[in-house]
């Protein structure tokens, strides 16, 4: 395959994310309260076909997610995800949607399949992209990360069901947290481990405390931890201000 | 010459997109997991049953006999309308076997008054 992606600022992505919304709402019905409805946008406005598969077989990777086949306006999640089968994965069956929306809106104009490139096997078409969970970031796979994120927590609608969940706009901040050692071992024993260093530990008691906005968006609460934090709707210390 | 009729798995996704339902959605309103029915649009496994087949035409506005003869499956009560008369049901099928649509129209209609005539009652036959 062969893409030469251009780089893409973080508010261009979010832009292109919040235009395909408006496009849906337009079509389809205005996204007023989360979830935002990635299998609808994916299906029945972008109208691409959508397969759940065995890709870690397909592919012969033990860490796939999804793959996209521009050609074809295909896309797919692997076996794994399925959220009727396994409903903790859900957040990553949204997310693995929502990335192959974002190939499908950032890269597919700048997508051309090599001349005599063969078919994986025997009517199987290669795709123009496979994402992977362990692989090290390359830009087009950070780009759809970002519009993925941004397609389904989008600010406003952060905004708002924040206000309404927590009663105002405060942020929670972790330094301030009284029962920050209960949190922490709740979500070590609901993960069975988790990451180490004051580092790691933060993110999971954040993690922890935000994990019932997170459901409301159908999304992981490490998803949505990383969203709330660049918004400053959580945050590790307080922010300095003229009157502290 | 007719053309190759479309597979099943890929007129049920059609059909299922155009009605407005996701796989995530039709699979729950139909009791089955999204990657089984997946597999059935991408036709790696066999059609479902006809009884499925039937519901999931149902909801989807189709015929269900024209679906489940696209699923390769028979409708539910053939066999017993066979069973029930196992040298004439069968040597009827064979002779009707190769008549035009609008041929066997007619002969439905025809078998559809023969039935009617044949009921009690049906022709001032109440005593």
């Amino acid at each position: 395959m062969k893409s030469s992606v251009p780089f893409l600022r973080e508010d261009v992505i979010e832009s292109e994310a919040e235009m395909l919304l408006a496009e849906y709402g337009r079509e389809h019905e205005a996204i007023v309260c989360p979830p935002v409805p990635i299998d609808e946008i994916i299906e029945l406005y972008l109208k691409l076909e959508f397969e759940i598969r065995d890709l870690r077989a397909l592919f012969g990777l033990g860490d796939v997610h999804g793959a996209i086949w521009f050609r074809e306006r295909r896309i797919a999640v692997d076996t794994q995800l399925d959220p009727g089968q396994f409903p903790a994965k859900r957040g990553r069956y949204h997310f693995t949607l929502a990335h192959e929306a974002g190939h499908w809106r950032l890269h597919r104009k700048h997508f051309t399949v090599p001349e005599g490139q063969k078919d994986l096997f025997d009517g199987e078409p290669k795709p123009s992209y496979i994402c992977r969970t362990t692989e090290k970031k390359v830009p087009v796979e950070w780009q759809a990360d970002c519009f993925a994120a941004c397609l389904l927590m989008p600010y406003k609608l952060v905004r708002s069901a924040w206000e309404e969940w927590r009663g105002g706009l405060e942020p929670i901040i972790l330094s301030e947290m009284p029962d920050r050692r209960q949190r922490l071992q709740a979500e070590l024993l609901r993960r069975g481990g988790g990451k180490s260093g004051p580092e790691g530990e933060g993110d999971m008691v954040l993690e922890n405390a935000v994990r019932p906005f997170a459901d409301l968006f159908q999304v992981s609460a490490e998803a949505m931890r990383i969203r709330l934090e660049k918004f400053g709707l959580v945050a590790r210390k307080k922010e300095a201000s003229l009157f502290d | 010459m007719s053309k190759k009729p479309k597979p099943f798995g890929q007129v049920l996704r059609e059909r299922r997109v155009e009605r407005g339902y996701t796989l995530r959605k039709f699979a729950e309103l139909m009791e089955l997991s999204p990657t089984y029915l997946s597999q059935v649009e991408q036709g790696n496994v066999d059609p479902p049953t006809a009884e499925r087949v039937h519901k999931m035409a149902d909801l989807l506005g189709a015929s269900a006999d024209e679906w489940t003869a696209l699923a390769g499956r028979v409708p539910e009560d053939l066999p017993g309308i066979i069973q029930k008369e196992p040298t004439a049901m069968p040597e009827l099928l064979r002779e009707a076997s190769g008549l035009t649509a609008e041929q066997l129209r007619a002969l439905r209609e025809k078998a559809r008054q023969m039935k009617a005539q044949g009921k009690p009652g049906a022709e001032g036959g109440d005593v």
